[in-house]
């Protein structure tokens, strides 16, 4: 078995999404079905159901009242901060673990993935856009492929750094030609193995060469994209990857966005990261 | 004790067992002061270059921007009886993307505004570590008044 094989097959070591939490996603990501119909499945679940409660319950959302179901839950809190509990309390493990290739600490990535999800909603707004749950998701999850490439990095980081440093590679660049593969292809391939929406599979197999998604090209891609240029400059959960990756020009002019917009995209980040952070504790 | 400077944040102290400390400065400027003589030490992590972006933001929160923050690290360690004619200063972070047209240059701009700033104050930096596309950390022993810098992915050097 070659090193591609082996790094694709170590996909299935990663845990498995719970069934409950896979439909509820698809329906998420179905602009077809309603918030109700998200609703319906998760009220089967009695963990998931309490956690998502005990968020709701929780002081920062200061509600009036004791919310005993999903569908108070939903009335009162709306269905995109709904969604996103859902997200964090499915993605939290998995996105937290340290990835010692990248020299990220436990909880580091988890941050950084926070960071570029949190700044796709602050860049819809600014766009004047309607809030987008695959965007959401796909932003949180654009760098799962570095949870399972993070051992393969370690052995041959020697190789991946010389070729950054010294002849101008970007990192996923680098990684590719050591490694055959780069973390946001492998991260595209968990999310075809999830079965999620063709959009999100490619805002995350994009998310460092948006110019590549040819006919699957979407403002899912720029927008991750964009969010994960001002996640990398904030520093947030940053690692030895650093700021190595490559911005398009292209996408911020199609999307009409200038450097000022880059900069108050981000005077809006910290504010939203603490709120967010309040609630989560909690749950 | 580590005190730890978040992202748009500072702090300024004389406790003698105390390091300030703050992680991931992407394109964001870790700005160190120091007094060898009171041993006052304070560090800011600021993010922007001017706070006319968001004025409102500016004023519940000066040390997201370098035209605010900077000369509130200053004024706050004169509290604590630091000297201007003494205190040593050393920054870190400003780091970019890869990105030929600049729409990403913040760290570019958040050193050009810092500069501007120390020039027209006759601030000298006694050490930088600035540029490139890296994530640093840096942590300063307010014992000692020595600053250490660490470059995610490899060890922790005297700045
Ligand atoms: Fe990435
Ligand atoms: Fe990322």
């Amino acid at each position: 078995m070659n090193r591609i094989e082996a790094i694709i097959r170590s996909i299935d070591r990663l845990p498995p999404l719970p069934a409950i939490i896979h439909q509820a996603l698809q329906r998420i990501n179905d602009p077809g079905s309603s918030a109700q119909d998200v609703v319906e499945i998760i009220q089967y679940d009695q963990g998931i159901t309490a956690q998502v409660l005990q968020v709701c319950n929780s002081a920062y959302f200061n509600l009036r009242r004791q919310v005993h179901s999903l569908k108070e839950a939903l009335v009162l809190l709306g269905f995109n901060t709904l969604m996103q509990i859902l997200l964090h309390n499915s993605f939290k493990g998995v996105l937290s673990h340290s990835c010692r290739g990248y020299d990220l600490d436990t909880g580091a990535l988890w941050k950084h993935s926070v960071s570029c999800a949190l700044l796709t909603e602050i860049l819809t707004r600014r766009l004047q856009r309607q809030p987008d749950s695959r965007l959401f998701t796909a932003a949180l999850l654009h760098d799962m492929g570095k949870v399972v490439l993070s051992a393969y990095v370690q052995e041959t980081f020697a190789a991946i750094k010389g070729l950054v440093r010294e002849q101008g590679y970007s990192f996923v660049a680098a990684e590719r030609e050591v490694l055959g593969i780069d973390h946001a292809e492998l991260g595209g391939l968990i999310a075809e193995k999830w079965a999620f929406p063709r959009a999100i599979i490619a805002a995350v197999r994009y998310h460092h060469t948006p110019w590549l998604s040819g006919e699957d090209c979407s403002d899912l891609v720029g927008l991750v994209h964009l969010a994960n240029c001002m996640a990398l400059l904030t520093g947030i959960g940053g690692g030895s990857d650093g700021l190595y990756y490559t911005g398009d020009p292209d996408l911020m002019e199609n999307f009409r966005l200038r450097e000022k917009d880059v900069e108050k995209c981000l005077t809006q980040l910290n504010d939203r990261l603490a709120a967010m952070e309040a609630w989560l504790e909690m749950g | 004790m580590r005190i730890i400077i978040g992202v748009a944040d500072m702090k300024v102290s004389s406790q003698a067992e105390a390091e300030l400390i703050t992680y991931s400065l992407g394109s964001c400027l870790g700005v160190v002061v120091y007094d060898p003589l009171v041993r006052v030490g304070g560090l800011l992590h600021f993010m922007l270059p001017e706070s006319q972006i968001d004025p409102e933001k500016a004023r519940r929160n000066p040390w997201m921007f370098a035209d605010t923050g900077i000369p509130f690290l200053f004024k706050e360690a004169y509290k604590y009886g630091a000297d201007k004619g003494r205190m040593i200063v050393k920054v870190a972070g400003g780091s970019q993307i890869m990105d030929d047209q600049g729409f990403f240059n913040i760290g570019k701009r958040n050193y050009a505004a810092m500069r501007k700033i120390f020039w027209r104050n006759n601030v000298l930096i006694q050490a930088e570590d600035v540029g490139g596309m890296i994530n640093r950390t840096v942590r300063l022993e307010l014992s000692s008044g020595r600053v250490w810098l660490k470059t995610s992915g490899e060890g922790e050097r005297e700045l």
